[in-house]
């Protein structure tokens, strides 16, 4: 039986870990491989620190995923730059087995790679991702008939949809009517862009064609927390604004409004 | 510096835990507080996603990082000024929300002047993480390094695209995608990806097992990066974009819980034998239960990328119910995960209370699982009450097409989600007491300390 197998015979643990163990302790130590194999075979034990310095967890990262417990419990192996420091172990042997049975190598260990190159490949996907995933259902639709709904708004109106937007309306209103039945009734679909705000959340009415469904005072009415909606704004102007941004909202013909 | 960022990220999150209960409330009873839905949910998002998420899953990379390579975290004084500058924009930015100055771009509606220090702010973890990992000692990457480092990397990217919205000439197609896009991406791409990593360093180390398998745990990784997007582009199924999207996105958006299957299966084949250990460890039941929550929440949110279900969930709370699991649910379950771990080696205490942290998790996992599930319920029934009112007298009395009886159940569900919401709240604060009170009431214990092996290094 040559010296690596005595030696991991004698340790309970595989031959490679041996001997890439007994490498690491002769380039430390300026012993020969064979020496410090035959040391083990002999029964001197596993790679003992080579000071008081505790392991580190990376320390611990001797090896390929083997099987097996304790990290902090078994105790140190290769070079440390960094070192946990426990007052209570620092003396203690290095155990050659566990109470439940051989020594076995720490937990946190992987494989030797170049964590850097995770930086390109993330990096990479991200850029598709956002390629295909934000740019892609960007691009005009195929749709027969689809058109950018443009909006003609006046200059007040244009003030209230700013209003509109960082009161943070969107976040209950959509203006994005789809072709499905829920939506028969509420306008023209929206099937392009528009200058309206989309919105993705529907908890109260979609407002896109909201100037054809309200009058101007319906809605102000509303605004001003009559009814279920709770108060957006006690400023007169702020209302106005507001009022005539959702009144100039219609993408369906004036006469929408008159008839509903 | 990981403890710092343990601790202002759970006090952050007792303040967007509030927010965010709030949200609920004024949601279901509109009109009652002084502030309405569309203010307090972008300020909740922003206290949760930057003030607590980003803060604590960066710390917990910051505690495992110098374990796993074998080195200190470098610069220091970088990672202090990224915790520093993250603060304080936040703050900045509720304050900015509460005045309403905001964009009103979901889920953040931020202006772009603090827009901008923002994205800087979240980007000098990536800067620090590959830095550090430059200098790692150790040669081997344990499968965290990898989660951790795609997290600090696609985090400040999702920003960047999101705030492709400022740009002049930008369709409102656009922003309504992007505004999907980073939500889901931040969900999937940061806390899911960074936690999943973290909760793998906690359960490994805490029972000294090895991990069941390498290749599984990068199959969940590289899943998480791919399902982004396209879980966020099922939220905009029949809108203005084209066809293919709905197709694509039901296709592709499966692996979101492809990758969280892996996750959840790899950390339970790696329990295999040790369950019974977890009891006593809260860390690690934390982080179980979290993966198993975020593989339920992936389903629910994959199905919904379907144009049969899509038809009824899409603008419905539905969406919203997935949200508020993931950013108050998952995302707590994973900082607990590492922080109940991490915290009492880092200060040299015990953890306040064993008993009280499992009693915490609990509470969360409730809370979250009742929101989502209530939440969702009454996005399903006011959907299906659109498909139904079209056709009814009560369409534009009620907006949204809810029929007498219809509107009765979508409210009692969702006065039930304001309930589980309370519990998840008081699952969140049971988290923060117990963190804090670790710090303050903690039996003491030799603390780990990390030192140089050459004082020259420093």
């Amino acid at each position: 039986m040559s010296d690596l197998a005595a030696a991991a015979a004698a340790l309970g643990i595989p031959e490679a870990l041996v001997k890439r163990s007994a490498e690491a302790r002769a380039a430390e130590t300026g012993a020969s491989v064979d020496d410090i194999l035959a040391g083990w075979a002999g029964g001197e034990g596993a790679p003992a620190p080579a000071a008081a310095a505790p392991p580190t967890e990376a320390e611990e990262s001797t090896g390929e995923e083997v099987e097996t417990p304790p990290a902090e419990a078994v105790g140190p192996s290769a070079t440390p730059e960094i070192v946990i420091e426990v007052p209570e172990r620092v003396d203690e042997p290095v155990p050659t087995t566990t109470p439940t049975g051989p020594y076995r190598p720490p937990v946190l260990v992987g494989v030797r790679d170049n964590p850097m190159m995770v930086l390109l490949g993330v990096f990479g996907l991200f850029v598709v991702m956002a390629l295909v995933g934000l740019a892609g259902p960007s691009l005009p639709t195929d749709i027969p008939g689809a058109r950018s709904s443009s909006v003609p708004y006046s200059e007040a109106a244009e003030a209230g949809r700013e209003l509109y937007q960082s009161l943070g309306c969107a976040a209950c209103h959509t203006q994005m009517v789809r072709p499905v039945i829920a939506d028969v009734g509420l306008g023209a679909v929206t099937l392009n862009d528009t200058n309206q705000v989309l919105g993705t959340r529907r908890f109260g009415p979609d407002l896109s064609d909201v100037g054809s469904r309200l009058t101007p005072s319906q809605i102000e009415a509303l605004i001003a927390g009559l009814g279920d909606h709770p108060l957006v704004s006690s400023d007169r102007d702020l209302i106005s604004d507001l009022v005539t941004y959702l009144s100039e909202s219609r993408t369906s013909p004036p006469q929408d409004a008159e008839s509903s | 510096m990981a403890t710092l960022h343990f601790l202002v990220g759970a006090a952050f999150l007792a303040l967007g835990g509030a927010i965010q209960l709030l949200s609920l409330v004024s949601l279901r009873f509109a009109g009652l507080l002084p502030l309405n839905y569309g203010m307090l949910e972008p300020m909740a998002n922003l206290t949760l996603m930057f003030g607590f998420a980003t803060i604590s899953l960066v710390g917990g990379i910051y505690y495992v990082l110098p374990r796993l390579t074998g080195t200190k975290i470098r610069p220091q004084g970088l990672a202090g000024f990224g915790l520093l500058a993250t603060t304080g924009m936040v703050l900045a930015g509720l304050l900015v929300l509460f005045a309403g100055l905001g964009n009103g771009i979901q889920p953040l509606g931020l202006p772009s002047w603090v827009d901008i220090p923002l994205l800087l702010a979240i980007s000098i973890p990536l800067v620090v993480t590959v830095a550090t990992i430059r200098r790692r000692v150790e040669e081997r990457s344990f499968v965290t390094i990898w989660f951790a480092l795609g997290g600090v990397i696609w985090l400040p990217m999702l920003y960047l695209a999101h705030l492709l919205n400022e740009l002049p000439g930008i369709s409102s197609v656009t922003t309504a995608y992007s505004e999907t896009f980073f939500s889901a991406g931040f969900v999937t791409m940061f806390v899911v990806t960074v936690g999943s990593g973290l909760v793998y360093y906690t359960v490994v180390k805490e029972l000294d097992v090895p991990l069941a398998s390498r290749q599984l745990a990068l199959v969940g990784f590289w899943s998480l990066g791919f399902a982004a997007a396209w879980w966020g582009a099922a939220q905009l199924l029949f809108g203005p974009t084209p066809g293919w999207v709905a197709g694509v996105s039901a296709a592709l958006g499966l692996a979101f819980p492809l990758g969280a299957l892996a996750n959840a299966a790899n950390v339970s084949l790696t329990l295999e034998g040790s369950w019974s250990g977890m009891y006593d460890r809260p860390g690690s039941l934390s982080g179980v239960v979290g993966l198993y929550l975020t593989v339920g929440v992936a389903i629910v949110a994959a199905l919904a990328g379907f144009r049969s279900i899509g038809a009824v969930a899409a603008q419905t709370p539905f969406w919203e119910a997935i949200e508020y699991a993931a950013l108050g649910g998952i995302a707590v379950l994973f900082v607990a995960s590492v922080g109940y771990s991490a915290l009492p080696r880092l200060v040299g205490r015990r953890l306040e209370s064993i008993p009280k942290a499992r009693r915490f998790i609990r509470l969360i996992l409730t809370g979250a699982v009742g929101v989502l599930v209530t939440m969702g319920a009454a996005g399903i029934v006011s959907g299906y009450a659109w498909l139904g009112g079209s056709n009814s007298a009560t369409y534009i009395d009620a907006g949204e097409g809810w029929g007498a009886g219809v509107a009765g159940t979508h409210d009692a569900l969702m006065l039930l989600a304001v309930i589980f919401g309370f519990v998840l709240f008081l699952g969140q604060l049971g988290f923060v007491n117990v963190m804090f009170g670790t710090l303050s009431r903690g039996k003491a214990i030799p603390q780990e300390v990390l030192v140089p092996k050459d004082p020259g290094d420093e």
